[in-house]
């Protein structure tokens, strides 16, 4: 590969040195990350020595794509991990080190790892009474998930920040000059902070919070914890340090001098992920850590006329760009823009063009990606059904899409509830004609409905052969029904033994029958990952409630918990490599933390006021729990608009960075709730077209 | 479906393909999840499983330095202290004493890569090498039948041919390792030499395997259809409806790839936070 000189100084060149690495996404950063590794490697450093620091996993992908490809020997086993991931492996080797001092109430046992889906569980099951004994946050109109969400928000933010947790409330109400409700808020906030963090404390429960705390205050400081990670990894490549937090650049900069190199690399124009406690600022202070400091800033993605747009949608944005434009070229040839009057319009024009690029113009899929603020089941639904009867596949990446919303997931969980009727919790009728429906193949809801209508009582499931009208049978088909018996008789069989654990009642429903010839699971591979993501999803929740709480039912309660929409909520993970060469659909901050830059980009929806403005979210805040916040001053309404503008150039900017030849964007005069938009990225595109018009035009 | 360049092999992997084309097709290229039980005893091979797990932990913590007494102290299985005693008493004997605990490495296979996951690689600079691999089931196979294993011959050929940097830059000749395999129900040990030979002819089969996989438009199913049972992707396959029994299974509940059973650290931590 060839690289520019000053690519070349960091990727060749002072390999025995610590490099700091600064410049825009597209200019090169990573690709001379890739190239120092191979090139250690090749003077000899063990591929085992090398650690790749990254604030989240996927921005580590270039670098597993680039070196498993790599001909360069052991390149392909370099190591990249989180902050989270270390934190995570050292507790879990050197807890007896450390368990006496670090106050928990079982020192001698193993701690528990809690995911976020484990700790909205122990916030629903015992902090919410303790909300409503005291009645804490009776103004505030949020589902619980997101207020538990918010209550560890706050306890990580301190974690990542550095300061003790019973400062949270305190912090919130001193940058805060409106009404008393609000401060009282803040007031519930800490209680609930302080209530969770005690529970932790006595079960041995360690939420993300408690993890960064004591890998960083204690196992860090510990001889052997450190000598074990520092004498194992001489090698630093740590990635957009500017997306990470305060704790993890503490520890970079503690182990700094007792590497043998290390590469720091900063994105000048990200911190993207502010509100999950990235501090861009605190991260530049690396910078003088490191003998050579060098920039980039010759682009290598963009064509220049999507350079060009992204100048002029700057100037559009009221930010100061130099006098001299990059280059000739015009903005306005970069973008295609269509204003529809209706969402449904802007999809079509979506997917036409969509297929235009592929089909006409030859576009591989992988190479278009589908953007917008925010990702609604609605707005995925539309889009992938449109681009699916143009011929076109795709694939979606959002964060949080709701594992019990998948049609296998619904019916396991209604055929738990028939095979379990000791439990108390009689399946819905709706939900059992559902279940079988989707476990019997053929086996439509109108057919599906006359054999729940006819042969389910007491939550059972009647045999076929009992069913008394032979008319309704004829109706169902016996071959139907013969597989519905089957499917009967193995409940019935489940029943008539001891009860499994709910993760092995699923593998074996799936494995015996849902997946069999017949059945709606056979070679259907999204049951079976939606089977399996409930069965890791079961499990989990046994093996760490059932040790904390040996003699709660775990199986309903897992159960009850997934009804509420507190358990199988998260994400679920796109695995099929089928769907790799496939148009993506994410939100536009999960495109950006890709770290992978592609052809065509598609901005959905700019009239949305959701580019930029940060979410609701009244216990907490991303600024003021900063670290470099200043105690004593408040928050205004001109920060909250200054600090929105900034995001919103930050992602727009960010995006035409990763994009190669052209955007197309879309627009609809009435949103997705009906209500007319204009946000600020219409605004400034449109602002952006009257000038380049006008200026055209010499006017 | 073919392979994708950057695809690394595993003992794992290729003893999957050993056992079934189809299989290996499913696992590795497609990653189907299909989450079948692999034997009907489903909390018997969970409970080996977990306990093989403890059992290497418990080994990798003290040999990072973590002394016996504090990882022992509150123990609560008394089969999992038994074979930890036994591990103090007689696991350790005559290795090397510069010792590389769970350590992965990586060689080129042709125009792939190949994997090895070892429990310990113990060194001798200069002198000699030991891969040492814990094993927590019951039954102790003879050496004859080991030493055909796919893992053996992965890790032999995996540390002659990359272990060099262990080594202190030199490559390890083949006669200086020897694998050795270590039973902690009765402290059996089985040792393994190897030899330029046997290297040779590891080599030789295992860039033959690769370049046929490589080279496979079409995975068919194994014709040995006894395996099905313990295999996942039986219904699948429409090789059966019932996952097979536990004592009749020669797997060892401490395989590294048990779909659903290992915990993704990396995960865990971009979900918490």
């Amino acid at each position: 590969m060839r690289l520019l000189k000053k690519q070349q100084l960091a990727a060749k060149e002072n390999l025995d040195k610590r490099v700091f690495l600064e410049g825009a996404a597209g200019t090169g950063k990573t690709t001379a990350a890739i190239e120092r590794i191979k090139q250690l490697i090749r003077s000899g450093a063990p591929a085992g020595s090398i650690l790749i620091i990254v604030p989240q996993a996927t921005l580590a992908a270039p670098y597993h794509e680039a070196l498993k490809r790599a001909r360069v020997e052991g390149a392909g086993s370099v190591r990249a991990a989180t902050l989270g991931g270390l934190a995570v492996e050292m507790l879990d080797l050197f807890w007896p080190l450390i368990a006496e001092e670090v106050g928990f109430a079982r020192p001698t046992q193993r701690p528990h790892f809690l995911s976020l889906e484990l700790a909205q569980y122990y916030m629903t099951r015992f902090i919410q009474p303790e909300i409503e004994r005291y009645d804490l946050f009776n103004s505030v109109r949020i589902q619980p998930n997101r207020l538990y969400t918010q209550i560890l928000d706050n306890l990580n933010k301190a974690a990542l920040v550095g300061f003790p947790h019973d400062q949270i409330g305190a912090r919130l109400k001193s940058a805060w000059a409106g009404d008393v409700e609000q401060a009282a808020i803040y007031d519930d906030a800490q209680r609930a902070a302080d209530l969770f963090r005690d529970l932790c404390r006595q079960y041995n429960l360690l939420d993300f919070s408690l993890q960064v705390i004591l890998f960083v205050q204690f196992l860090w400081r510990r001889e052997p914890p450190r000598r074990y990670l520092t004498r194992r990894y001489r090698h630093l490549i740590v990635d957009n340090i500017e997306e990470d937090n305060p704790a993890a650049h503490d520890l970079i900069a503690d182990w700094l001098p007792e590497c043998d190199s290390a590469l720091l690399i900063y994105d000048r124009e990200g911190g993207f992920r502010r509100f999950l406690g990235a501090d861009p600022d605190d991260g530049y202070r690396l910078k003088a850590l490191c003998e050579v400091q060098l920039e980039l800033d010759n682009d290598r993605v963009m064509s220049e006329e999507v350079a060009a747009f992204r100048y002029e949608l700057g100037r559009s944005l009221g930010r100061r760009v130099p006098a001299e434009k990059p280059n000739a070229a015009d903005a306005r040839d970069a973008i295609r823009f269509a204003d529809s009057r209706y969402l449904p319009q802007m999809l079509d024009w979506t997917a036409d063009n969509v297929r235009r690029l592929i089909v006409d113009e030859g576009v591989s899929p992988k190479e278009i990606v589908i953007l917008s603020a925010l990702l609604p089941d609605a707005l995925r639904f539309a889009l992938q059904t449109r681009l699916s009867e143009r011929g076109i596949t795709s694939r979606t990446h959002r964060p949080s899409r709701a594992l019990r919303e998948e049609p296998a997931a619904r019916a396991l969980i209604a055929l738990a509830k028939l095979a379990h009727p000791h439990w108390g919790m009689p399946a819905e009728k709706y939900d059992t004609i559902f279940a079988l429906s989707a476990a019997i193949h053929d086996l439509d809801l109108a057919r599906a409905r006359l054999l729940v209508e006819t042969g389910y009582k007491n939550n059972q499931l009647i045999p076929f052969a009992q069913i008394a009208d032979p008319e309704i049978q004829n109706r169902v088909t016996f071959e139907l029904g013969g597989r519905y018996e089957r499917l009967r008789a193995w409940l019935a069989r489940y029943q008539a033994g001891d009860p499994q654990p709910l993760d092995h009642f699923f593998s074996a429903l799936f494995g015996d029958v849902l997946a069999q010839p017949g059945f709606g699971f056979h070679r259907s591979p999204d049951a079976a990952a939606a089977t399996a993501n409930l069965i890791d999803s079961a499990r989990e929740f046994r093996q760490t409630v059932s040790r904390i709480e040996p003699d709660l039912a775990v199986a309903p309660e897992y159960v009850k918990m997934v009804d509420q929409g507190v358990i199988a909520n998260l994400y679920l993970r796109d695995r099929d490599p089928k769907l790799r060469d496939a148009v993506l659909i994410t939100p536009a901050y999960a495109f950006l933390m890709s770290n992978m830059p592609v052809d065509y980009q598609f901005w959905l929806n700019v009239g949305s006021s959701s580019w930029g403005q940060r979410l609701y979210q009244p216990l907490t805040h991303p600024y003021v729990l900063s670290r470099g916040w200043k105690p004593g001053r408040i928050w205004t309404d001109a920060d909250e608009y200054a600090t929105d503008q900034e995001m919103v150039y930050r992602i727009v900017s960010g995006l035409a960075r990763r994009c190669r030849k052209r955007v197309y964007i879309g627009f609809s005069e009435i949103g997705e709730q009906g209500i007319e938009q204009r946000g600020a990225v219409l605004t400034a595109v449109q602002g952006m077209l009257r000038r380049l018009s006008r200026e055209a035009a010499g006017v | 479906m073919t392979l994708p360049d950057d695809f690394s092999f595993s003992q794992t992997s290729l003893s999957d393909y050993a056992d079934c084309p189809r299989r290996f097709e499913l696992k590795y290229l497609l990653e189907q999840r299909y989450p079948a039980p692999i034997v009907a005893e489903q909390l018997e091979l969970e409970h080996r499983i977990e306990q093989g797990a403890r059992f290497h932990h418990l080994i990798h913590q003290h040999q990072i330095g973590i002394p016996p007494d504090l990882l022992t102290r509150h123990l609560d299985d008394d089969e999992l202290l038994a074979w930890f005693a036994l591990y103090l008493r007689s696991g350790l004997d005559d290795l090397p004493q510069v010792r590389y605990p769970e350590i992965a490495l990586t060689v080129p296979l042709g125009d792939h890569a190949l994997t090895a996951k070892f429990d310990l690689i113990a060194v001798d600079l200069g002198e000699r090498a030991v891969i040492v691999d814990w094993k927590t089931g019951g039954r102790v196979p003879r050496a004859d039948a080991l030493a055909g294993r796919m893992q053996t011959v992965v890790y032999r050929y995996v540390l002659a041919k990359g272990g060099a940097h262990l080594n202190g830059g030199a490559p390890i000749p083949p006669e200086r390792i020897e694998m050795r395999y270590w039973y902690a129900q009765g402290g059996e040990s089985i040792r393994l030499p190897y030899s330029a030979a046997e290297y040779a002819r590891d080599e030789a089969e295992l860039r033959r395997l690769a370049a046929e996989i490589a080279a496979r438009a079409d995975f068919p199913l194994t014709e040995e259809t006894r395996r099905c049972a313990f295999c996942i992707y039986r219904a699948l396959c429409d090789r059966g409806d019932r996952a097979g029994s536990l004592a009749e299974w020669d797997g060892e509940g401490e395989s590294d790839d048990l779909s659903g059973f290992t915990l993704d650290i990396e995960q865990i931590a971009e979900i918490a936070f």
